[in-house]
C-alpha cells in the first residue's frame, strides 16, 4: 500500500461555490449499466480521500411479510459475513489493512454500505464490494450468531424514551403500510430472527440486485477510470429485483391517540404527528410542507420562543417533516416539564397550526428558511464521505441526483400562500396521531 | 406580564455589572499575541471554522458548585448578549445556517462555530458578542439549569445504560479529585448555582490570558486580526492552575454495581495510566489498544471474541484516552483533552444471563494480551491499519482545527495525527509489547456494572461461581472449549470491594 503524503492532512481542498441557480455544487458523472446498476461519480479535491457508498434501495419499508420486521437491518449485518472468495474474517482483514473507515446503516427506505479510504485502494474496494454484493455466502450458524448481535443492538436502544415513543407512534398511526414498524423491528420478530435463515437468502436474491442499487463514489477519483472499474467488476451481476408488494396506507379518517409508559424516569414527551406526502419535487404542497416545519415549530418560531424560551414549559420542541419514498409522518415533539402542562402544550401547538392555516406567513421569515436550507446543505458537504452521505437518501428514493436541484429550485418558488395551503392540507385533525410518553415517577 | 417585568429588572442589574467589567477591559485593551493563536488556513475552503478555547473546565468547579463551568459555557452559547436577547440571536443566526456551541470537558472549554464565507460578516459579531458580552440573564440560567437537571436526573440515569456505566467508572476512579464528577455536576450542586456564581466564574476564567484562538478554513488575515483585537478586550488575569488529579491507587478488583431494572447489563472497567499522546510510548500503546479494541471497528479483538464469535452484544472496545459520546461518535472527539487518562474497556449491553461470562471474557482477554503481547502478524496488521486509519479521525477543517488545539494542550510539537502516522512506520513490536506490559495491569481494576439483581450478581462474583453460557444456537467445539475456560476464569473479587448503588442515588450530590 502506497502511503499517503504526510502533508495531506493540511491540504484538503473544498471548492464549493455559493448557492446559485443550482444547489449541488459538484459536477458528477452518472451511468446506468446494462444490468440496471446506477453509478454516480463525484470527483472533488479531497487530499486523496475517497468515499464509496453502495446504496440499496431497500429498507424496513420493504418488510412486507408478517413476522419479518427488522429484516433489512439484520441483513445489513449479514453483508459483513463474507463470500467464498473473501470469507468474513478475510474481508475484515483486507479492510483493516487498507485502513478504511467502513460501516453501514439501515433506514426505513434504504440501506447504505460505506467505506472511506485512500485513493490507492479504489480498485481493491471495487473488487471486494462487487464480490460481496454478488456472491454473499454465509452458513446458518454465522447467521444465528449475528442475530444475537442484532438483539444486543435492540437492547441498547430500548432504554431510550424516544425509541419506545417511535415504536408506539408508528404502530398507532399506520394500519397497513410497513412504516408501521421501526427499522429495528418488533421485538418478537427480532427475537425470532435466528429461525429465518432460508428467508434471509431470499431477501438477498430479491433485493440485492443491480437494478435496486446505486453506487456513489466521491472524492479524489477520475470519472472515466472509476466507471471502467465498476463496469468490469459489476457487469456480470444479474438483474432480478423483485419489488415488494407494499400496501398503501388507506386514508386516515379520524384522529388517533395513544399513551406509552417508559419504565425509567423521564419527563413526559408529547408527539403530534400528521400523515404527509412522499418526496415529489413537483408537488408544491410537499415542498411547502418541508418549509412549514421550520417556520411553525423550528427554533425561530413563535411557538418555540413561547414554550422553550419565555414560558419555559417545555425542555425542547422539535419538528421532523421528513423526506420519504411513501407518505411519512410529519412530527412535532415536545418534552414537557410538568405532566399537567401536556394538554396546554398541545393546545399551543393547535393554535399555531390554526394561525398558519389562517394567515400567510411573513415573507422575510420564509426567505430566511430558504436561505438556511441551502446554506445548511452546502456546509454539510465538507468531505467526500459527507457528500456521499448527504446525497444517499436522494439517490435511494429517486435513483439519481437531479432531484436535489429540482427540490431546491421548487423551494425557491414557494410563496406564503403555498405555506398556508400546505398547513391546511396536512395539519388536519383526521390525519393526526397523538402519542404521549410518560415515565416512572421519581 | 409579571415575567416581562422581572426580566427588565434583571437586564438593568446585569448591564450595571458588566459596565464595570468592560471598563476594566478597555483600560488594558490589547491584541492577543500570536502565541495565543492556532491557525489552520485552507485557502479554497468556502467556510470558516472557529474554536475559541478557554483554559478552564469542570476541574475548576468550586467545591459544592460542580457543573458551574459547564453552565457558564451553556449561558454563553445559548443565552442572551448585552446586544441581543437569545430569541433574537436565534433569528439572526438562522438564515446564515450558522451556529456556535460550547463544549466543556474536564480541562477545556471550547466555543466552536462554522460559517459559510458569504455569511461571515453577519456571523462574526454574534460569535464575538457571545464570548465578550454575555448578558447573564436569570431566565437563561433557569432554562439551562433545567436542561442540565433533566440530563442528570433522567437522561444519564435512565436513557442509556452504557453512558451511565462509563460515568460511574470515571467518577469512581477519580473520586475525591477535580475529575471526580461528570462535567454537568450533581443534582444538588446545579440546583444551588446562582447568577452570581456564573458571573464570578466568567470573570475569573474568561480572561485575555486564558484564551486561545483556533481559526481554520477560508478566512483572511483581516478576520484573524479583528478576532485578536476583539478577544484582547477580555479582562486580563490568569487564574491559578489546577494541578493534575492524583487518583487513589486501585487495590484489587473494585466493583460498583448500579442497581437498576435493566433488560441488559452494561459493563465498563479501567484504571489510570501514566502516558499521554505525543510520547513515543503512547503511540506504541495505541497499537496494542487498537488491536484489543479499536472504537466501533470490527478489527477490535474484543469485538471479535464477544460479538462476532458469540453474538453476545453489539460491540466491545478499549481506550487509552477519554472518549465521551462513544455511543454516537464513530471517531474520537476533539477538545476533551486531559492530563490524566485511564485505560478503559467498554462492553456494550449483554443479556443479564451473560453478564458474569462477559466480564470474565473481557478481563481474560486483557490478561492474555499482557502475558503474551502482540504477535508479529497482529502487530504488522494493526500498525499498517492505524497508519492509514487515523486519516479518518479528522477529514474536515473543523476536526483538524480541534486536533491542532489539542496539540497545543498536550504540548505536541507539530501535529499529533501526522506523528501518529509517521510513528506507525517506525515503531517496533518490542516497543509495543514493552509499553503494554508497563501500562496495562490486570490486577488492580475498577469495574462499573449497570444491572438488575445487584445482590445476586455480587454474591456470584464474590463466590467465583462458574458462569457457563448457553447459546440459543450451535457453536463449534473450539468456542465451547474456550468458553469452559472463560466460565471459570478467576476474578478475585472480595465482598468488601463490591459496592451496590441504587440508580436513583447517583449524581445526587
Amino acid at each position: 500500500m502506497k502511503p499517503i503524503a504526510s502533508g495531506m492532512l493540511l491540504c484538503m481542498l473544498m471548492a464549493a461555490p455559493s448557492p446559485g441557480a443550482t444547489v449541488f455544487p459538484y459536477k458528477y458523472h452518472q451511468e446506468t449499466l446494462p444490468n440496471g446498476l446506477t453509478v454516480l461519480v463525484i470527483p472533488m479535491e479531497s487530499g486523496g480521500l475517497v468515499a464509496y457508498w453502495s446504496v440499496v434501495r431497500t429498507g424496513s419499508r420493504d418488510e412486507v411479510e408478517p413476522g419479518k420486521s427488522g429484516f433489512a437491518h439484520f441483513f445489513e449485518h449479514m453483508m459483513f459475513r463474507g463470500t467464498k472468495k473473501y470469507p468474513g474474517p478475510v474481508y475484515d482483514r483486507i479492510v483493516t489493512a487498507m485502513g478504511a473507515d467502513a460501516n453501514a446503516y439501515t433506514t426505513d427506505d434504504y440501506t447504505a454500505y460505506h467505506l472511506a479510504f485512500a485513493r490507492e485502494s479504489l480498485a481493491r474496494v471495487v473488487e471486494i464490494e462487487s464480490d460481496r454484493f454478488q456472491n454473499l455466502d454465509y452458513a446458518e450458524p454465522a447467521f444465528q450468531t449475528e442475530a444475537g448481535a442484532v438483539y444486543g443492538e435492540y437492547r441498547k436502544d430500548v432504554t431510550q424514551p424516544f425509541f419506545l415513543l417511535d415504536e408506539k407512534l408508528r404502530d398507532t398511526a399506520f394500519d397497513r403500510h410497513t412504516y408501521k414498524h421501526t427499522t429495528m423491528g418488533f421485538e418478537a420478530d427480532v427475537k425470532a430472527m435466528p429461525q429465518a435463515y432460508a428467508y434471509s437468502r431470499s431477501f438477498f436474491r430479491r433485493f440485492y440486485r443491480p437494478d435496486n442499487t446505486v453506487l456513489v463514489v466521491a472524492g479524489d477519483v477520475e470519472a472515466k477510470a472509476t466507471l471502467a472499474l465498476v463496469r468490469k467488476h459489476y457487469g456480470a451481476w444479474e438483474r432480478g429485483y423483485v419489488p415488494p408488494k407494499i400496501v398503501p396506507e388507506p386514508p386516515q379518517k379520524a384522529e388517533r391517540k395513544a399513551e406509552v409508559s417508559y419504565p425509567g424516569q423521564t419527563l413526559p414527551i408529547l408527539d403530534v404527528a400528521y400523515k404527509g406526502d412522499a418526496l415529489d419535487p413537483g408537488n408544491r404542497d410537499f415542498v411547502a410542507g418541508l418549509i412549514l416545519g421550520d417556520l411553525a415549530f423550528g427554533s425561530t418560531s413563535v411557538l418555540y420562543k413561547d414554550l422553550v424560551i419565555r414560558q419555559q414549559k417545555v425542555e425542547f420542541l422539535t419538528a421532523s417533516f421528513p423526506i420519504n419514498r411513501d407518505p411519512p409522518l410529519l412530527e412535532i415533539a415536545a418534552m414537557v416539564k410538568k405532566v399537567e402542562d401536556v394538554r396546554a402544550v398541545q393546545e399551543a401547538i393547535d393554535r399555531t397550526i390554526e394561525e398558519f392555516q389562517a394567515r400567510p406567513t411573513d415573507a422575510g421569515r420564509l426567505e430566511a428558511v430558504k436561505r438556511h436550507n441551502k446554506y445548511g446543505f452546502l456546509m454539510g458537504l465538507d468531505s467526500p464521505d459527507a457528500v456521499a452521505g448527504s446525497v444517499a437518501r436522494f439517490v435511494a428514493l429517486t435513483g439519481g441526483l437531479d432531484v436535489i436541484d429540482r427540490l431546491y429550485g421548487e423551494m425557491d418558488q414557494v410563496t406564503p400562500q403555498d405555506v398556508v395551503r400546505a398547513a391546511r392540507k396536512y395539519l388536519q385533525p383526521q390525519r393526526r396521531t397523538v402519542v404521549v410518553l410518560k415515565g416512572a415517577q421519581p | 406580564m409579571t415575567g416581562t417585568r422581572s426580566v427588565q429588572i434583571a437586564v438593568l442589574g446585569t448591564l450595571a455589572g458588566l459596565a464595570a467589567t468592560m471598563g476594566t477591559a478597555a483600560e488594558t485593551k490589547a491584541t492577543l499575541p500570536v502565541r495565543q493563536v492556532v491557525e489552520l488556513p485552507v485557502r479554497d475552503d468556502p467556510t470558516v471554522s472557529f474554536r475559541i478555547w478557554l483554559k478552564v473546565g469542570s476541574q475548576d468547579d468550586p467545591p459544592g458548585k460542580e457543573g458551574l463551568a459547564s453552565l457558564v459555557g451553556d449561558v454563553l452559547a445559548e443565552g442572551s448578549t448585552q446586544r441581543n436577547r437569545y430569541e433574537k440571536i436565534l433569528d439572526l443566526l438562522f438564515p446564515l445556517a450558522g451556529s456556535y456551541s460550547a463544549s466543556v470537558s474536564a480541562e477545556m472549554t471550547v466555543m466552536a462555530g462554522r460559517i459559510h464565507k458569504d455569511n461571515l460578516e453577519r456571523y462574526y459579531p454574534l460569535l464575538v458578542e457571545a464570548i465578550l458580552e454575555p448578558a447573564f440573564k436569570q431566565e437563561d440560567l433557569d432554562r439551562l439549569k433545567s436542561q442540565t437537571l433533566n440530563y442528570l436526573e433522567n437522561t444519564l440515569r435512565y436513557a442509556g445504560d452504557e453512558e451511565l456505566g462509563k460515568a460511574v467508572l470515571y467518577n469512581a476512579i477519580f473520586a475525591g479529585t477535580p475529575y471526580g464528577h461528570v462535567s454537568e455536576g450533581t443534582i444538588a450542586s446545579v440546583r444551588g448555582i446562582t447568577l452570581e456564581d456564573v458571573r464570578g466564574f466568567y470573570q475569573r476564567h474568561y480572561t485575555r490570558d486564558n484564551v486561545v484562538i483556533g481559526i481554520g478554513g477560508g478566512y483572511g488575515k483581516e478576520t484573524l486580526d479583528r478576532l485578536r483585537a476583539d478577544l484582547g478586550r477580555l479582562a486580563p488575569g490568569k487564574p491559578p492552575e489546577v494541578p493534575p488529579p492524583e487518583p487513589k491507587p486501585i487495590r484489587g478488583r473494585q466493583v460498583v454495581i448500579v442497581e437498576k431494572d435493566a433488560q441488559a447489563t452494561a459493563i465498563s472497567l479501567g484504571f489510570p495510566i501514566g502516558v499521554l499522546r505525543g510520547s513515543r510510548e503512547w503511540y506504541a500503546l495505541a497499537v496494542a489498544n487498537s488491536w484489543l479494541g479499536e472504537h466501533r471497528n470490527s478489527s477490535s479483538h474484543l469485538f471479535q471474541v464477544l460479538r462476532e464469535v458469540r453474538g453476545l452484544n453489539y460491540g466491545d472496545y478499549s481506550y487509552i484516552e477519554h472518549f465521551p459520546g462513544g455511543g454516537h461518535l464513530q471517531m474520537p472527539p476533539q477538545n476533551a483533552a486531559r492530563r490524566r487518562q485511564i485505560f478503559e474497556i467498554w462492553i456494550r449491553p449483554v443479556p443479564n444471563e451473560a453478564r458474569h461470562f462477559a466480564l470474565r471474557a473481557a478481563l481474560r482477554e486483557l490478561k492474555l494480551l499482557v502475558e503474551r503481547g502482540l504477535s508479529e502478524p497482529q502487530f504488522e496488521l494493526t500498525r499498517g491499519f492505524l497508519g492509514k486509519y487515523v486519516l479518518h479521525y479528522a477529514p474536515t477543517t473543523m476536526e483538524r482545527l480541534g486536533y491542532a488545539l489539542d496539540d497545543r494542550f498536550y504540548g505536541v510539537d507539530g501535529s499529533h495525527l501526522e506523528r501518529f502516522r509517521r510513528t506507525m512506520g517506525e515503531v517496533t513490536l518490542e516497543e509495543v509489547n514493552a509499553a503494554l506490559r508497563r501500562h496495562l495491569k490486570v490486577e488492580n481494576v475498577q469495574i462499573a456494572i449497570v444491572t438488575r439483581d445487584a445482590k445476586g450478581f455480587r454474591d456470584a462474583l464474590v463466590a467465583e461461581a462458574p458462569s457457563p453460557y448457553t447459546y440459543p444456537t450451535p457453536k463449534p467445539d473450539s468456542v465451547l472449549e474456550e468458553d469452559r475456560q472463560i466460565g471459570t476464569f478467576p476474578l478475585g473479587i472480595k465482598a468488601e470491594d463490591v459496592k451496590i448503588v441504587p440508580v436513583g442515588e447517583l449524581f445526587v450530590k
